[in-house]
Order: C-alpha cells, then sequence, then structure tokens
C-alpha cells in the first residue's frame, strides 16, 4: 500500500534471536494492540504469571547459591527475615537475662 | 501463504489474528507453523490493510484450555514463541502491528468486520512507530550482595562445644546494648543506601536513553538472575528507537557502562510492541 509513507524500505529482523522467554512473555502478554476478539480468554499478566510458572525459580536457587539473597534478609520481602530478626532479638534477649539471673544469684549468695 | 477467499468456516474453528501489516512479503510466513499444525498462516485483506491470521481448532483456544496452558511452561513458551515468530517475520517485511497473544474471531467474517473498525487505530500505530524498533534495557546493579547482618556477638554456649560453658557465661560487655542496637542501625542505614543507588543508578541510565530514544517504558523487575555474578536487575525498561539513531545505542550502552559500572544489557531489535497499546 502506499497511503501511509513510512519512510523506510529495508526492515530489520526483529526480536533478538536468543530471547528469554520472561522477554518474549512480557511483550506477547500485556503488550500489543489489544482489539476485542469473540473469544475471551483471559491471559494472566507476566508478574503472576511469574509467580505460577516459577519462571526464575531456577536462577533464584542458583542465585541463593552465589549469596544473593537480599530479598531474604530484607524484612520488607521476606517473612523468613522478619522471623529470623525476631528470633536473633529473641535470643539475645534470653542470653541477657540469663546473665542478670546469675548475676542476681550470685549477690544473693553474698548476702 | 494464500489470499483469504471466501471458504465457509466450519463452526468449530476460529481465526487467530496475529498482527496487522502494511502489505507483508507472503515468502516470510512459508516455513513457520504458526500456533496450528494442520492449517497455513494466512494474509487477511481489509480496507487498504493486511492481517496475517491463521484457522485454529476452536477448542484448543478456549478460557479454560488457556487457563490451564499458562500453568505449563512449555506449552506457553511454544505459543508464545509461535505468535511472537509470526509477528517478526510480518515485521520482517513490512511495518507492522502485533495484536497480543491469543486474540480470535468466529469466523472470517467476523475478524474483518472487527479489524475494519480499528482502522483508524491501526493506522496510528503504523505511523508512530514507522522508522523505529524496540529496544530492550536491562540494568543490574554492580555492587555485591548486602552482606547478611551481623548478629549477636558469638555466644559461647552456642559455639563452644564443653557442656560446662554454659554455665560459666559471662554477663555480656558493658555497651553491648547499645552496640546491638548500632548494628542493627547500621544494617538498616546500608541497606537505605543501596536502595538510593539503585535507584539513582536505575535513573541515570534510563534518562540517557530516553535522551536519544523516541519513548520509553518501565517493565517489571525480573526477579534476580544468577549467572554467577551477584548482580540484581535496578531497571528493565524498553525504548522506541529511530532506526537511525539505533547505532547509537552501542556507545551510549559503552559510556554508560563506563561511567557507572554497573552491568548494562540491551536487546533488540523488537517489533515495537510495547509502542502500540496506547492508539
Amino acid at each position: 500500500m502506499t497511503e501511509l509513507d513510512l519512510g523506510r524500505e529495508a526492515y530489520p529482523i526483529p526480536g533478538p534471536p536468543n530471547s528469554n522467554l520472561a522477554d518474549i512473555l512480557e511483550r506477547v502478554l500485556d503488550k500489543g494492540i489489544v482489539i476485542a476478539g469473540d473469544i475471551k480468554i483471559d491471559l494472566l499478566d507476566i508478574e503472576l504469571l511469574t509467580i505460577r510458572l516459577r519462571l526464575f525459580v531456577a536462577s533464584v536457587d542458583t542465585a541463593k547459591k552465589a549469596g544473593i539473597d537480599w530479598w531474604e534478609t530484607d524484612p520488607a520481602l521476606s517473612s523468613r527475615a522478619a522471623r529470623n530478626a525476631l528470633q536473633d532479638e529473641n535470643r539475645e534477649l534470653r542470653e541477657r537475662l540469663d546473665a542478670l539471673e546469675s548475676k542476681s544469684d550470685e549477690t544473693s549468695d553474698e548476702r | 501463504m494464500t489470499e483469504l477467499g471466501t471458504e465457509p468456516d466450519p463452526d468449530e474453528s476460529a481465526l487467530y489474528v496475529f498482527a496487522v501489516c502494511d502489505a507483508p512479503d507472503p515468502r516470510v510466513f512459508d516455513c513457520l507453523p504458526g500456533v496450528a499444525e494442520d492449517q497455513p498462516l494466512r494474509r487477511l485483506r481489509f480496507g487498504d490493510l493486511t492481517a496475517v491470521v491463521q484457522t485454529v481448532r476452536a477448542a484448543d483456544f478456549t478460557d479454560e484450555v488457556w487457563q490451564v496452558r499458562m500453568s505449563a511452561r512449555d506449552e506457553l513458551e511454544r505459543y508464545a514463541r509461535a505468535h511472537h515468530d509470526v509477528v517478526s517475520a510480518a515485521a520482517a517485511s513490512c511495518p507492522t502491528v502485533p495484536l497480543p497473544m491469543a486474540t480470535l474471531y468466529r469466523s472470517e467474517e467476523r475478524a474483518r468486520q472487527a479489524l475494519i473498525e480499528e482502522t483508524g487505530r491501526f493506522r496510528t500505530a503504523l505511523e508512530r512507530t514507522a522508522g523505529h524498533s524496540e529496544w530492550g534495557v536491562k540494568v543490574y546493579s554492580a555492587e555485591l550482595p548486602e552482606p547478611t547482618p551481623t548478629t549477636a556477638p558469638p555466644v559461647p554456649s552456642r559455639v563452644s562445644p564443653a557442656p560446662e560453658a554454659s554455665a560459666v557465661r559471662s554477663r555480656p560487655a558493658p555497651g553491648a546494648g547499645l552496640a546491638y542496637l548500632e548494628r542493627k542501625r547500621g544494617v538498616q542505614a546500608q541497606r537505605e543506601r543501596r536502595y538510593e543507588d539503585s535507584l539513582r543508578l536505575a535513573e541515570t541510565v534510563d534518562a540517557a536513553f530516553q535522551s536519544l530514544a523516541a519513548a520509553g517504558r518501565r517493565l517489571r523487575l525480573h526477579a534476580p538472575q544468577a549467572e554467577g555474578k551477584g548482580h540484581v536487575q535496578v531497571l528493565n525498561a524498553t525504548y522506541l528507537v529511530a532506526e537511525r539513531r539505533a547505532i547509537e545505542l552501542e556507545a551510549l550502552t559503552r559510556r554508560l557502562r563506563g561511567a557507572t559500572g554497573a552491568r548494562i544489557d540491551i536487546s533488540g531489535p523488537w517489533v515495537p510492541y510495547s509502542f502500540v497499546g496506547e492508539v
């Protein structure tokens, strides 16, 4: 067609050859021009899909092995981190209580 | 691939629409399977535009089937890549507006009617993206992972193998509580600093690419991908870049890598999926 002056002759082959699945999904699912179809299919968005398919779970395991665990130690991101922080604090307080008690025992023995 | 005739659609078939194009070269679809095994990819003319379509079994494209399909990674990947391959092939031969995966009509006539109604939007999108490609940019924090917050100082009762050690546990050193609080504060402050650094890095890189691009979009950050380097993604963005400026991308990326020390990956050119949705 000639009405649209699109101003180019040669088109590159789009899409990197080794695109990973997440890169493709975040484009073919959420993007593109949406027109109403006859058949309603509710596609999950990329975020839900990532959770459901565990798209990155292998990588996350590898990440942990490599010591990348910032999301686990951030209480805002991980309930386990919040629990650990509490446990640490608890343990520390118990130790100190023990120390205080043994100290007060010594004191009462001396009396 | 053949021009669509007037063959009747049996009740059990549906028409899958991949993309809308200017004038695709039919040969680019010859070797592509599309999303159905036994039917060729075809062109459906509407007005002066062309849609790339394929007849599929309606039973393979119900919501129920797709809810299951989206739980099966391999299956979903097959469909996503098949869709993407057709869109990319079309775009390799002419200006193309991609449709999202799984846009379906009950019949050719229904599809043609819907497409004609949307002609204005297709034209706007084609004009907007003409001579442009989409480029993905991912930035990974250059810093080493945050150390695990140090907890209490070594506790003799826990580390000593001698059972009597607990009996002689000494009281905490003076100021232990204060030191504990300061340690906690230090970790928190460090975390905040890292977070702010990440935001700043993302802003810097985004601003630089925005200045070269016609438009930009932030995508969701991917979960950490190890690749054994300790990098955490701080920016996942995509830009609409004029083809004449695409040559500048590499130099810009190199310069930013040097200036920030961060790992910056670019991918492209993509069909401008991310820049046709608003019209």
